[in-house]
């Protein structure tokens, strides 16, 4: 850049304390004016270089230009100084915290039932499974009898049922699955259905014994339906739930209305060598399951000739104990607004 | 139920197997383990001492100081107070270091100012009875130094296998049973049972007559030549690892027979009898019988017993009589193996709650055969014991028995198609045989002989032998497959319909209008019931609650909330809930008996009570806001306001509102403050007190109400003006009628109306208030001017003023 003379630069210094000094837009101009137009200090300054010895015109020239170019910058960022000003001034602020909260949004939130059976309605439609619906007050017929269950099989007494007449008739359902038969009936197969809802069972209500809890049915019924097909059918439940890959194992369980009936225990989510969620075995029952007894077939007027199946129950309200860590069941129905709250997460 | 890894192998070679193996094989195949534990595992600590010296305890009278040979260099100084110590006896003796049931830590002490290095132990000291007179005396034989766990046979693991898996299998209800599944698995021969048949004596028979249809088979044998008597070592050890507590031969032979082959037996005392003959006959009612656990039973016309003559002795299958049971100074007995129905012994064990070891096995269909073998099992062990007992004379055997043994053919081609698996018939006929089953070909298909034990109740169809085959094989060994099914979205009926509509009320209640959603009981009390004037009304009940008061089903969801809303105010200031649930009304119940089921949605809001204590105040307001944006939201847009007739009782009576779909057709929702009563009445009270509203979403009605076409309205071309009208309203005029008489005064012009203010008092003429509202006019061809104002304000005026309104200018 050129240096400029110590007499130029008294000048632009001049120029530069006056537009500091400006206060208004009008003084801006005034100054601009002064320096630039005809008769103003660089407009002399550029009128002179003829008049100089050719050596010096060059010099005088850029120093001219040098002037010229600051001071406008001068003028353009006073300017605009002048312009915020009163925006700048409204920056203050007193005391001002970071860290102090503002009152909190009131939140909202579904129950973690609600939303386990979401993620699990999602999983099962987009693999063509439909989603039923049965009522919690179940004929004697759904709940047992068409489930190979008849009077007096001490499988009855597995399940503590709530009669609701002395005969039981009418009970309160004590697991989904009697949506299997009503599903049989309202569909021919193909079936691929879950079925989630509220069951009762008569006992007595602690920390892990709730009278009344949430399961999930789910049933295919189908041409040369395999126990090949449960296991992975479970597996793919399993990773929609858990988010990843569970090694399962296939035992013999007895449920009357599947044969052969199975108890699929899952690898443990949680732990590696045992925790107390498995109670140390490495391994959580978590999904009874079996091929679709002909019986039940037959019951819901499917030709068991023709047609195999398979059934499961998930326990939801277990699942959303194990998902949360949550230890008391009793918490799930008790409508506490503090339980409730801490499930407003939307992703 | 609780089996002997010892007791199995009286069964079956278990040679190279430990208890966790064996446990590991019924869970893959057989059954569900609960745990395997090592029987008494103190007692591999515990030694064999061999008395050399008693002296008496220089200052107590009762204790003895003994020189115990414990196999150390020197003999060890152990203080005893039994009285049975002498020397030249075997005792169990716990040396300092030991831990014996109850924390009982055994330490070095003085006692008595005499130095005690150890302590000579009772059998009850040791978890082994009930004895504690004196000290255990052991074999001779035994070897001091030695564990007492290794040289009395009492090394042994517990396998603690869930009655509940065992439901349908009666086979594997004894020790035999279960090493028969071991034998299958493990490829091993099952040890053979004397086949040989019950002798007989040359006395005369017991009689017995069945009079009950309860009873299918009943053999009576009587024996002579017995005494109560301590069992021998190896019976109380095994009877102690399943849970039974030895209490003489006798009746320790009668458990063992049941823990070893499933078959529940009672012996009598035959003296008791008194020459008597058996009858079975059906109880009646009010008959009593003295149980052996000490309680007088009353029994009713269900239950069935065994009779001495007419004199009942024994509840069949459940439990036997005191009157008749074996006791010091029995010499002859009575030994009863039966076979019962199981819905009689199930009932009778269910109705009296007394559930046996007994019960529980009959309950599962035992196989009819096996009396006879358990019978000659029992007698054939007592003579090994007490070789000088006998059987006194022909044994009856009576009953309308059949053998259950049958044929069921396999297809192995739908053996493979089931399982998934692809398995040589020659696989599927080896594994069927392993099992104890006869199998032969037969034009493809496999015949299977099912015996006995296995055709009472379990196996009768070809999927019962398909089940037999994978567990055996083991699922494990199924390789997976994929469903192949096809791609088609599941049906849009209205099932799906209402799911997506419960959905879409659930997230504008939880997300748009933040509310929490609550779950609840279906149950509701019967207080609350009361406290709603609920009482009246027909419920569904249970006649089992788990609680008194507790057994009625909610007819809707509200009552369930409104509680839920009471509770949660101890501790938040604000209480905002919903539950969308189910409610029954049993008189309205289908042909079938099924009470109609209604569907809902409940929302409760509970705030602070205000300052003014208005009935109309802001929970009201709230709510009746969140009901407007939720039907809105489900395409109820023009749903109608008005006064709400039939309600819950606990409405207040005159802030409410029912909302009904724009065409009339269907009440979507009804809105309501809660009557200050009945707040009252539900708790919201003193710290409590509450400004309380809430609503009733139909999510029936809403199904079946044909919602607003979805639109879109062009974005205006030409700007609107924005008009305040303030008009004094007598409270007969309802608000709504206003705004229609607003909106025709538009001519088409006024496109939103809200109220903006309301108040009454001041100036106001009294039942009357004033209403304010922001009226956008707008036009879509042109910009509209005050001309256009004024005119809309002088129609508004005049039709406004036709019904009693009065136009406020300013």
């Amino acid at each position: 850049m050129t240096d400029l003379s110590p007499e130029h630069a008294s000048t632009l210094a001049r120029l530069l304390a006056q537009v500091a000094a400006a206060s208004a837009a009008e003084d801006l101009r005034a100054i601009g004016r002064e320096a630039l137009e005809k008769g103003g200090v660089v407009a002399d300054l550029l009128a002179s270089i003829p008049t100089l010895p050719p050596a010096e015109r060059k010099g005088a020239g850029q120093a001219a230009n040098r002037i010229k170019a600051e001071l406008e910058a001068a003028i353009d960022a006073r300017k605009r100084e002048l312009e915020d000003g009163a925006l700048l001034a409204s920056r203050k602020v007193e005391g001002f915290d970071a860290t102090l909260r503002a009152p909190r949004v009131e939140r909202g939130a579904l129950h973690p039932i609600t939303q386990v059976v979401r993620e699990l309605e999602d999983l099962f439609t987009s693999m063509g499974f439909e989603v039923l619906d049965g009522p919690e007050i179940e004929l004697d017929w759904y709940n047992f009898e068409a489930l190979n269950i008849p009077r007096d099989h001490p499988a009855r007494d597995m399940q503590d049922t709530f009669r609701c007449d002395p005969a039981g008739e009418l009970v309160l359902r004590t697991h989904t699955s009697p949506v299997q038969v009503r599903a049989m009936e309202k569909r021919r197969p193909p079936i691929r259905a879950i079925a989630p809802g509220k069951v009762f069972r008569q006992e007595t209500t602690d920390a892990s014994h709730e009278h009344t809890f949430h399961q999930m049915e789910g049933l295919v019924v189908d041409e040369d339906v395999s126990v090949g097909h449960l296991i992975h059918t479970m597996k793919t439940l399993l990773r929609g739930v858990f988010g990843k890959d569970i090694e399962v194992r296939l035992r013999p369980g007895y449920f009357p209305f599947v044969e052969p009936g199975f108890e699929l225990d899952a690898r443990c989510p949680f732990c590696k060598s045992g925790c107390s969620v498995c109670k140390q075995s490495t391994w959580i029952e978590l999904l009874p399951c079996g091929m679709v007894h002909e019986n039940v077939l037959r019951a819901g007027g499917i030709d068991p000739a023709k047609y195999s199946g398979f059934a499961f129950g998930l326990g939801l309200s277990r699942l959303v104990m194990l998902r949360y860590g949550i230890d008391d069941v009793r918490h799930l129905l008790s409508g506490d607004a503090r339980f409730l709250r801490q499930f407003h997460r939307i992703g | 139920m609780k089996i002997s890894y010892q007791w199995l192998a009286r069964h079956v070679d278990l040679s190279g197997l430990t208890a966790q193996d064996v446990a590991q094989d019924f869970t893959l195949s057989t059954a569900e383990v609960e745990g395997v534990e090592r029987f008494l595992p103190h007692l591999d600590a515990v030694v064999v001492g061999r008395v050399l010296e008693r002296e008496k305890h220089p200052d107590a009278d009762k204790l003895s100081v003994c020189k115990v040979d414990v196999g150390l260099a020197e003999p060890q100084q152990i203080v005893c107070g039994a009285p049975n110590v002498r020397a030249g006896l075997h005792v169990a003796v716990a040396l300092p270091g030991t831990r014996l049931p109850g924390d009982l830590h055994i330490k070095k002490s003085k006692i008595r100012g005499v130095e005690s290095c150890g302590m000579i132990c009772s059998e009850r000291e040791l978890g082994l009875g009930e004895e504690h007179d004196g000290i255990w005396e052991l074999p001779l034989s035994t070897k001091p130094g030695a564990p007492v766990a290794q040289e009395l046979g009492l090394v042994d693991w517990i396998i603690e296998i869930d009655n509940k898996s065992l439901t349908h299998r009666p086979d594997l209800w004894g020790h035999r049973g279960l090493a028969r599944e071991i034998a299958a698995m493990r490829k091993r021969p099952l040890k053979p049972l004397d086949p040989s048949p019950l002798a007989s004596g040359s006395g005369a028979a017991t009689p017995v007559e069945i009079r009950s249809a309860g009873c299918l088979r009943y053999i009576a044998v009587p024996i002579d030549g017995v005494a109560p008597r301590r069992s021998p070592d190896w019976l109380r050890a095994l009877l102690f690892a399943v849970g039974a507590r030895p209490i003489d031969l006798l009746v320790d032979l009668s458990n063992f027979v049941m823990h070893d082959l499933g078959q529940p037996n009672h012996c009598f005392d035959r003296a008791k009898l008194a020459g008597r003959g058996i009858v079975v006959r059906d109880a009646r009612a009010d008959e009593r019988l003295l149980t052996l656990d000490g309680i007088e039973r009353r029994l009713s016309s269900g239950d069935m017993l065994i009779c001495a003559g007419d004199e009942p002795v024994a509840l069949a299958g459940v439990m036997g009589g005191e009157g008749s049971k074996v006791q010091a100074g029995t010499d002859s007995l009575l030994l009863e193996v039966a076979c019962f129905l199981p819905a009689v012994v199930r009932r009778t064990a269910q109705r009296l709650a007394l559930r046996t070891d007994s019960s529980t096995r009959f309950e599962k269909h035992l196989d009819p055969t096996l009396p006879a073998q358990a019978a000659a099992h029992f007698v054939r062990l007592l003579k090994e014991i007490e070789p000088a007992a006998r059987v006194a004379g022909a044994s009856a055997d009576v009953g309308a028995w059949r053998d259950p043994a049958r044929e069921v053919h396999v297809r192995p081609e739908r053996v493979r198609r089931l399982l998934g698996v692809d398995l040589s018939d020659a696989r599927i006929a080896e594994i069927l045989a392993s099992l104890d089953f006869g199998v032969s070909a037969q034009e493809g298909e496999l015949v299977v002989s099912v015996p006995s034990r296995r055709a009472t109740k379990d196996i009768g169809i070809e999927q019962d032998l398909v089940e037999e085959v994978g567990r055996i094989h083991r699922y494990g060994n199924i390789p997976t497959r994929p469903l192949v099914a096809p791609v088609e979205p599941p049906p849009r009926d209205e099932g799906w319909r209402r799911r997506m509509l419960v959905r879409a009320v659930q997230d504008r209640l939880a997300r748009d209008a933040r509310l929490l959603e609550a779950l609840s009981y279906s149950f509701v009390s019967d207080a609350l019931l009361e406290q709603l004037s609920l009482s009246a009304l027909p419920h569904v009940a249970v006649v089992n609650p788990v609680a008194e008061g507790f057994s009625r089903i909610r007819r809707g969801v509200l009552g369930s909330v409104l509680e839920k809303a009471r509770d949660n105010r101890h501790h938040a200031e604000r209480v905002a809930l919903f539950e969308v649930g189910k409610g029954y009304l049993p008189e309205q119940a289908n042909a079938r008996g099924e009470p109609r089921e209604i569907h809902e949605c409940a929302i409760v809001l509970a705030l602070p009570p205000s300052k003014e204590q208005r009935s109309d105040g802001a929970a009201w307001t709230q709510v009746r806001a969140i009901v407007e944006d939720l039907l809105a939201g489900l395409g109820h847009e023009r749903a109608v306001a008005g006064p709400a007739q039939a309600c819950e009782p606990c409405a207040h009576p005159i802030v409410r509102a029912a909302f009904r779909s724009a065409d009339g057709a269907h009440e979507l929702a009804v809105a309501m403050a809660l009557d200050p009563v009945f707040a009252q009445r539900l708790g919201f009270a003193g710290d409590l007190k509450s400004d309380v509203a809430c609503a009733v979403v139909s999510i029936d009605a809403l199904l079946s109400a044909a919602s607003e076409p979805r639109g879109y309205q062009p974005l205006p071309r030409f700007p609107g003006v924005k008009v305040d009208v303030a008009v004094v309203v007598p409270d007969a005029v309802p608000a709504a009628r206003c705004e229609e008489l607003l909106a025709r005064s538009g001519k088409g012009l006024v496109r939103a109306l809200e109220v903006f203010d309301v108040y009454r008092g001041g100036v106001l003429p009294p039942q009357a208030r004033s209403l304010a509202w922001h009226v956008e006019l707008r036009a879509d061809d042109k910009t509209l001017g005050e001309a256009e104002v004024q005119k809309f304000l002088e129609r508004v005026e005049r039709a406004l003023g036709e019904i009693g309104c009065t136009l406020r200018r300013q």
